[in-house]
């Protein structure tokens, strides 16, 4: 399952971001999106927009595309 | 006197800080980025400087501003590191605040947002970590400047004595230990950083580092070699992915450790205000609506609601009261006429001519800062990243064109936060586009003759016509040369914020002191130059106006704008004078027309121009040039001369053809 999957509202827990971009996964990572870590998916912009989640009590957004990279169960 | 830096994760508090320690100005905002240059300042009641830096997450720099930070740790000279680390963060905070431990130079910890922290039930034994980490943390409140005596005293006190505060706090990395080792005996003597954290950083694919190793050391192939190889050796075993994985892994489980010893967290799990508020502002279909309310708001207040009627009244006070004090107090003191045209025709018409626009380009400017201070520019961000995907950039590019709004110039510089080198670039070359408050005299003056009934409408459509021509030059620009980078969009959305009134007020004035300032040297000399070309022509002293150098100059550059409507050679005189600064078109028309205030240069005008042209010629004065000053930043910017004149040129080509196409086709119907 990935992000994208998740329900809005829903948390889950990162399982895999090895293959996001380097330089997202770079930004991810310093920003607290590391694998084990709790995620929860806020809401999502239309038409394919960014999807906003919450790592750590802090919010990040990022694109739908690298979302749909980033598994989590 | 000595050095400190001021070094951290981004928007934790830092330039608030130096604010208050140094009694500064600087830029502050609630969104990550808002530092993107060093800036020094002095210690109040001390000799000794501080340094405030851009935010970084890590030592390896990924953006421009980035590279500022990495930059300076590796080659100024500073005594101590003060790290502002956010009491809220405080895990993710901590990784960067290792890296700075093994740097291996005294630090001081600050503790900064300890009102945040507690008010989501964090609570931080700082004497603990204190004793753990080996360095001295003093909590603050960088927003109140609550503990900040305390920080100046630790800061400045025991730089003399043999370095207490260096830290003893050490990550222990395992099996990567013996490599580290190993390869510290590799590095020459000659550098004077530690060795140990040259290693790790080396190891964690530090771009400056390794390049900065390279110079110091005629071969690098082994360092290459073990690194290699122990990153092997690192996935084989099933350690982890990489080596920065590992290294991170490494120092996270530290932090972790720590963490249990330091911090009791008693959950709350209640909806803070900004969850409610983002449940409004960034909703699926309210998010794009509700953004574009705001700035029709902004737009209003600013034009019309309040800032016309404030600029009007000071227009009154300008050709009124002043303009009879001035010529009293010439006559007083006996000044000859020459002083007096001087003066009143060509100092006051021109220079007061563009200070009756300080209400509303005050009232812009307040709401830009709030806009920055409140959270929401981050949002902002969010909702157009979609729009600016399909034109080839990202959401990011779209703060520095907001910021843009105001002035261009530090619009240009905010796009070093920008990661992509390309998207950057375009931004830096779009933002010259967007409106900023320096042409709003401009389109104030000619819609006031030309359509007064309709002025906010005209006048925002000039806006928009700014922002669509952006949008398609950068689809035109990303297919010409940007087709092959990608496109990265990564953004944190920092809690919402009640901006401080002190803070708000500070900012907009910073940024209004400008135009100020502005019209006391540029605006000035211009008015001067201007009236002096005006009242000298090729047969001597205090000529017919049309006689003069100015209508000279002006005259051989007119049939150049005839075919845009505006073919005189007031216009193109003052389209000469206008790139030293927008707003010197308006003390330029000021002059050459001779009105003695706004309302009787308005009524000139319209015999000079019709509403078609007139509004082809503010179409043409918003694309035509960045200012001189612009011009300047992007040079400075992209550090080169070929796409300074791209954008120079550029400008100039489409400003034309709008112009044309406005003024031809708009001629068909009219
Ligand atoms: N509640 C609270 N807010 C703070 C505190 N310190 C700073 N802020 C706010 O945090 C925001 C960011 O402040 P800045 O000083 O611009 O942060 P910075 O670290 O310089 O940010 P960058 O330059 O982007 O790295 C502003 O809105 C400040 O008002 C604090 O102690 N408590
Ligand atoms: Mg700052």
């Amino acid at each position: 399952m990935n992000l994208t999957d998740l329900q809005q509202g829903k948390t889950a827990v990162v399982s895999d971001v090895t293959k996001l971009n380097d330089i997202v996964k770079q930004r991810l990572i310093d920003m607290g999106l590391v694998e084990g870590q709790e995620i929860c998916l806020k809401c999502a912009m239309p038409f394919g927009g960014p999807v906003m989640v919450e790592v750590c009590g802090q919010c990040l957004s990022l694109r739908r595309k690298e979302a749909s990279r980033i598994g989590v169960s | 006197m000595s050095q400190f830096a001021l070094l951290g994760n981004p928007n934790t508090g830092k330039t608030s800080l130096f604010n208050h320690l140094t009694g500064s100005y600087a830029y502050v905002g609630n969104w990550s980025g808002v530092t993107i240059e060093k800036k020094v300042g002095k210690l109040r009641h001390q000799t000794d400087l501080l340094v405030d830096l851009p935010g970084i997450y890590s030592l390896n720099p990924l953006s421009k501003d980035e590279e500022v930070v990495t930059e300076f740790l590796l080659t100024d000279e500073f005594e101590k590191i003060l790290n502002i680390v956010d009491a809220s963060q405080l895990k993710r905070n901590l990784q960067l605040t290792i890296q700075l431990i093994e740097f291996g130079k005294p630090l001081i910890v600050g503790l900064n947002m300890v009102d945040v922290a507690q008010s989501r039930g964090i609570q931080i034994n700082e004497k603990k970590l204190s004793d753990i980490l080996g360095v001295r943390v003093v909590p603050i409140i960088a927003r109140t400047g609550k503990g900040c005596d305390l920080l100046t005293k630790e800061l400045t006190s025991d730089t003399r004595k043999k370095s207490p505060g260096t830290p003893t706090f050490k990550v222990d990395y395992g099996f990567l230990e013996e490599i580290i080792e190993q390869m510290s005996e590799l590095f020459p003597d000659d550098v004077n950083l530690n060795k140990r954290w040259m290693a790790v950083q080396y190891l964690e694919g530090n771009k400056r580092v390794i390049s900065y190793v390279s110079q110091h050391m005629p071969n690098t192939a082994l360092l290459e070699q073990i690194k290699q190889e122990v990153e092997e050796e690192l996935v084989k075993r099933g350690y982890a992915h990489s080596l920065r994985q590992f290294i991170y892994h490494m120092r996270d489980k530290n932090i972790t450790h720590l963490l249990e010893q330091t911090t009791i967290v008693t959950s709350s799990t209640k909806t803070t205000t900004t969850d409610m508020i983002d449940r409004v502002v960034t909703n699926k279909f309210l998010g794009l609506p509700i953004f574009l309310f705001f700035m029709y708001v902004v737009f209003m207040l600013t034009f019309d609601w309040l800032g016309t009627p404030l600029s009007d009244v000071l227009d009154g006070f300008m050709s009124g009261p002043l303009t009879t004090w001035t010529e009293n107090g010439l006559h007083v003191i006996g000044a000859s006429k020459f002083i007096k045209d001087l003066v009143l025709n060509g100092i006051i018409a021109g220079v007061g001519g563009v200070l009756v626009f300080v209400p509303q380009i005050f009232i812009m400017f307040f709401l830009i800062s709030f806009l920055e201070d409140s959270g929401y520019m981050a949002r902002v961000a969010m909702v157009m990243d979609r729009i600016m995907e399909s034109i080839g950039l990202n959401g990011k590019a779209f703060i520095p064109m907001i910021i843009g709004f105001g002035c261009n110039v530090p619009g240009i510089m905010a796009a070093r936060t920008i990661e992509q080198p390309k998207e950057r670039l375009l931004t830096i070359l779009l933002t010259p586009l967007m409106s900023c408050s320096a042409r709003l005299p401009v389109y104030a003056l000619f819609v006031g003759a030309f359509f007064v009934n309709h002025r906010a409408l005209v006048v925002l459509s000039l806006y928009v016509l700014g922002i669509v021509v952006a949008m398609v030059m950068a689809r035109i620009f990303s297919f010409l040369f940007l087709k092959k980078e990608k496109s990265v969009f990564v953004i944190e959305l920092p809690p919402y914020r009640v901006p401080q009134a002190l803070t708000l007020w500070r900012s907009t004035w910073e940024k209004g002191k400008g135009f100020i300032r502005k019209a006391g040297t540029f605006i000035f000399a211009g008015s001067v130059l201007i009236w002096l070309l005006t009242y000298a022509g090729p047969h001597g002293w205090n000529v017919e106006m049309d006689d003069s150098f100015l209508a000279f100059i002006g005259g051989v550059l007119a049939p150049i704008f005839e075919p845009l409507g505006f073919g005189t050679w007031q216009a193109a005189a003052s389209l000469l004078t206008g790139f030293l600064a927008k707003e010197v078109v308006v003390s330029t028309m000021n002059i050459i027309y001779h009105a003695p205030d706004t309302a009787s240069l308005t009524g000139v005008l319209s015999t000079q121009y019709s509403a078609l042209s007139a509004l082809s010629f503010m179409s043409f004065i918003l694309l035509y040039i960045p200012c001189l000053a612009t011009v300047a930043t992007i040079r400075k910017e992209t550090a080169s001369k070929k796409w300074t004149y791209v954008s120079v040129i550029y400008s100039l080509v489409i400003a034309y053809i709008i112009s044309l196409v406005i003024y031809q086709i708009g001629g068909l119907f009219f």
